[in-house]
């Protein structure tokens, strides 16, 4: 928006011309004389000038809500006045604040809340007639009746303080059964009696007895407490005990008799294994022994199982149709999970660790014989995990002997003992290395070269060195397998 | 105004205790005055402080026994040649009539500025109180002040009314006494009320544990602040260096003494005393960290194990000591499982989830968690409601009774002039309960 002029003025200069300046100073008079809005800077203002006018009423200085006209305008007087409570029964006016506008005369609003309770009264005539007891004398029977009233039928209130002088202990069951009987026998012998609450029957027997549960449940000494809990426990244990009898006794016939001859007698308790996977299962997780897996809170029992004995004609009509029934656990029949689908018993081959399978393959290859024997791979598999074993007992000792620090007749001992496994060793190492081809002293099936490890650790005792030798063998091994 | 059930008839509330007596109008939620229950008096003619400024508006005349009153807040504090100090209370109960007119006119007309006999009056009394008590109180009340209705409340109910309960089991630990009161819909249950003078026991173990010497240091003296004259600091443990006022304590009468000494053992035990949480134990015991204290004599201390096992007399008693003294009063979980054990077995379960802690005893420091740990260990499902704020602890009754003066339905209760001049000392037994 500069123009010459300004430039001239900023520098002060005098103006070019003096025809030009009059336009510039009307123009600033007019610009003046429009006021300036409120809401709106005076720099933007000075920028947009006066044209922009929707801009100045959005800009327009907020007006706070109109605040609200609570009582309508006119003010309420208030009077200390003096009331009547009409639930009380003598003269005595309390005073309080009321509107100036109440009716003065209109009942006090709490003295609807006193509610009286409904009594019953009865004449000498009718208690003579309907409501003598041997264990209640008249007297006896107003004073609870008046007791009852007073309290409102607190029971426990009026159990607190009832003392009738001379009377027997009673107990709160004996009071309820006195008065309801009163009032039954009232209700029923009224024309009047319309009403059903006073003919339900307390049973006081009941009552009794339940109280006394309650009182025996906690005059429980910690003994008899701890007692409880531990025949619990007991209960558990056993029946934890019997559960793993029978898995172990079915393993057994499985392996021995069952799967493998095909005979179809033995059961798959399907409940009872479900079970015992879900226990071994939260054993797992919990992380804790079998004793405390169920606490007494949660008890679990296992369904017992029903099984319907064959009968004679049943048994004969299968003999002579060739059928073998299998029985099936009655509750789990239906479910999907029970349900056994066919299959070939080749699956139920022994299949060797996958872990260890490559370790079987090679041994097996080591020593030149077809695995198509399953006896055979069995016993490779369990060959290669007792060379584990032994490695790992071997390397014990070696790290044992290494931290005792051992001289003189204690290394002698243990090194007989050690020479003792060896030579149980040795005789598979024999047996290996003359099954082998060329007889090599590294093999996978022979131990890593138990001799020379001996002596090493006779020698220096390190564990450094043990440590070389298992990796040496290891490392073999694996070369091994890459050439074969 | 009808929505909670209040309906506010000026009325007023007078709570009597063994430390103070509180006043104020029913619907407010604070007393609006507090005056000690004790007071200070002279036997004989009172020439000798009649130079002293402030005895003049807290002074009253007794008509027999006491020539010369001093009552409220710069009453038995003030130090004044030959004056005795007496408490009307004993035992949380009342004892001596006499008094008990002067404190009540005092926090009523001199501290509050009311006619009582303009407003219904609401008095407090313990569960344990006697009938011919209340009937002389309702016969002060009516005869002396002239109040135009009255009503006597049990402080356990109203305790219970303070937290918003019907039905509630109240442990109130006050100055002498500690009580374990079941209340079932608004009614005490007398046969589980059972109380024991166990503050007092405290009290006595704190002081022993002050005065007697002890390997660390000597046996303190608790000189009140009155009657020294100066003193000079000295170092933690070191014997104190300070004069006495002897003008003072020639003219000091022992029970002033024995009350004042009372109050800096109190004073002590506020403020450096506690309890374990978890029941004694010398390794968490020796894991708190010490605290100090000074006397107004200028001796200063650290306290460590000493200062727990003064809580510990709340909750537990040896067995060489119950068997040396058989008069021992009641720890704190024995009354508790003597009141649940003379309830019903049904309620049982209700009262212990509805425990009420109340009373100034109670802000102990630890004494509520104590409390809840004893409690969950015999119980399984306890709920203890402690307010936090220490005036709702303190003033529990008087806040009960406030709510209850103020209740619309409540109007109906107070025994009016004309009732009492019809039936005489008869109707405070009917009509409170």
């Amino acid at each position: 928006m500069s123009n010459a002029a300004d430039v001239r003025s900023i520098l002060e200069l005098p103006s070019a011309s003096s025809s030009a300046t009059p336009v510039p100073t009307h123009k600033k008079l007019s610009l003046q004389s429009a006021r300036k809005p409120d809401g709106i800077s005076r720099e933007l203002f000075s920028l947009i000038g006066p044209s922009s006018t929707t801009l100045v009423a959005q800009l327009a200085k907020p007006r706070l809500k109109q605040k609200p006209n609570l009582g309508a305008g006119s003010k309420i007087k208030w009077e200390w006045r003096p009331f009547k409570n009409g639930a009380r029964t003598d003269a005595l006016r309390l005073s309080h604040w009321a509107k100036a506008t109440a009716d003065p005369d209109a009942e006090y609003q709490f003295a609807k809340y006193n509610v009286q309770p409904a009594t019953y009264t009865y004449s000498q005539d009718e208690y003579t007639k309907l409501l003598t007891e041997e264990e209640w004398s008249k007297e006896e029977t107003d004073y609870l009746m008046d007791m009852v009233r007073e309290y409102d039928t607190r029971w426990y209130v009026i159990q607190d303080r009832y003392d009738y002088p001379g009377g027997p202990e009673r107990s709160m069951e004996d009071l309820k059964d006195r008065y309801c009987s009163v009032c039954r026998k009232l209700i029923r012998n009224r024309p009047w009696a319309g009403d059903e609450n006073g003919k339900a029957l307390l049973m006081n027997n009941r009552e009794v007895l339940r109280k006394k549960y309650v009182a025996s449940l906690e005059s429980r000494t910690p003994e008899q407490i701890a007692e409880e809990e531990a025949l619990y426990m007991e209960i558990k244990r056993l029946e934890q005990n019997e559960r793993r009898f029978k898995r172990e006794r079915d393993d057994l016939l499985r392996t021995i008799a069952g799967i493998e001859s095909g005979l179809p007698d033995i059961v798959e308790d399907e409940m009872q294994l479900n079970g015992l996977l879900l226990d071994t299962k939260r054993s797992k997780k919990k992380g804790g022994g079998g004793a405390d897996l169920e606490s007494p809170s949660t008890p679990l029992f296992s369904a017992p199982i029903v099984r319907r004995p064959p009968t004679a004609k049943n048994t004969a009509y299968d003999l002579q149709h060739c059928i073998t029934r299998t029985d099936q656990p009655a509750l789990a029949s239906t479910t999907k999970a029970a349900h056994q689908p066919a299959y070939l018993r080749s699956f139920k081959l022994p299949f060797p660790k996958s872990a260890i399978a490559p370790k079987v393959t090679q041994a097996l290859a080591e020593l030149g014989i077809s695995h198509t024997r399953l006896a055979l791979l069995d016993a490779s598999a369990s060959l290669v995990e007792t060379k584990k074993v032994v490695d790992k007992v071997e390397y014990d000792i070696q790290v044992l002997k290494s931290r005792l620090g051992m001289q003189g007749p204690a290394t002698a001992k243990v090194e007989e003992e050690a020479d003792g496994m060896m030579d149980v060793d040795d005789g598979n190492d024999a047996e290996g290395e003359a099954e082998g081809e060329d007889g090599r002293a590294q093999s996978v099936v022979a131990r890593a070269a138990p001799g020379v490890a001996n002596r090493c650790s006779r020698r220096s005792m390190s564990i450094s060195s043990v440590e070389t030798s298992a990796t040496v063998s290891t490392r073999a091994g694996t070369k091994r397998q890459r050439r074969s | 105004m009808v929505n909670y059930g209040g309906d506010e008839v000026s009325a007023l509330v007078v709570d009597i205790g063994t430390s103070s007596v509180r006043a104020g109008y029913a619907g407010d939620d604070t007393p609006k005055a507090v005056i000690p229950t004790t007071f200070g008096y002279h036997k004989a003619a009172p020439d000798a402080d009649a130079a002293m400024p402030d005895a003049e508006d807290s002074m009253q005349s007794g008509p027999t026994k006491f020539s010369k009153m001093y009552i409220g807040q710069y009453g038995p504090t003030v130090w004044r040649e030959g004056m005795e100090v007496a408490n009307p209370l004993n035992e949380g109960i009342i004892h001596d009539f006499e008094p008990i007119s002067a404190l009540m006119r005092h926090a009523i007309v001199d501290v509050m500025r009311c006619n009582p006999s303009e407003h219904p009056i609401l008095v407090t009394e313990p569960a344990w109180n006697t009938p011919a008590n209340r009937e002389r109180m309702a016969e002060i009340m009516f005869e002396e002040f002239q109040v135009p209705a009255f009503y006597i409340a049990n402080t356990g109910v109203l305790n219970a009314f303070a937290a918003g309960k019907g039905s509630a089991l109240v442990i109130d630990v006050g100055q002498t006494m500690a009580s374990v009161t079941p209340i079932v819909d608004g009614f005490v249950l007398r046969k589980g009320l059972v109380y024991s003078a166990l503050p007092k026991l405290v009290h006595a173990h704190a002081r022993h544990i002050l005065v007697s010497p002890n390997a660390h240091r000597r046996g303190i003296d608790l000189y009140p602040h009155q009657l020294v004259s100066n003193k000079m600091p000295v170092e933690v443990g070191t014997p104190p260096r300070f004069t006495l006022r002897e003008d003072r304590v020639k003219g000091t009468t022992e029970s002033w003494r024995t009350w004042y000494e009372t109050r800096e053992v109190d004073e002590w035990i506020q403020s450096v005393a506690g309890v374990l949480e978890q029941g004694w134990n010398d390794q968490v015991a020796a894991s708190r960290p010490p605290r100090q204290y000074e006397f107004p004599t200028g001796f200063n201390s650290w306290f460590a194990q000493e200062r727990f096992s003064v809580g510990e007399q709340f909750f537990w008693h040896s067995p060489q000591l119950l068997a040396s003294n058989p008069g021992l009063p009641k720890t704190i979980p024995a009354l508790i499982t003597e009141s649940l054990r003379a309830c019903d077995p049904e309620l049982r379960q209700v009262l212990v989830g509805n425990v009420v802690l109340t009373g100034g005893g109670s802000l102990f420091a630890g004494f509520g968690d104590r409390l809840s740990s004893e409690l969950a260990r015999s119980f399984p499902h306890v709920k203890i409601h402690a307010p936090g704020n220490p005036v709702e602890r303190r003033y529990g009754g008087w806040l009960g009774g406030s709510v209850l003066g103020s209740l619309g339905t409540f109007h109906q209760l107070w025994i009016s002039k004309e009732e009492w001049m019809e039936h005489g000392k008869a109707i405070v037994g009917q009509r409170c309960k």
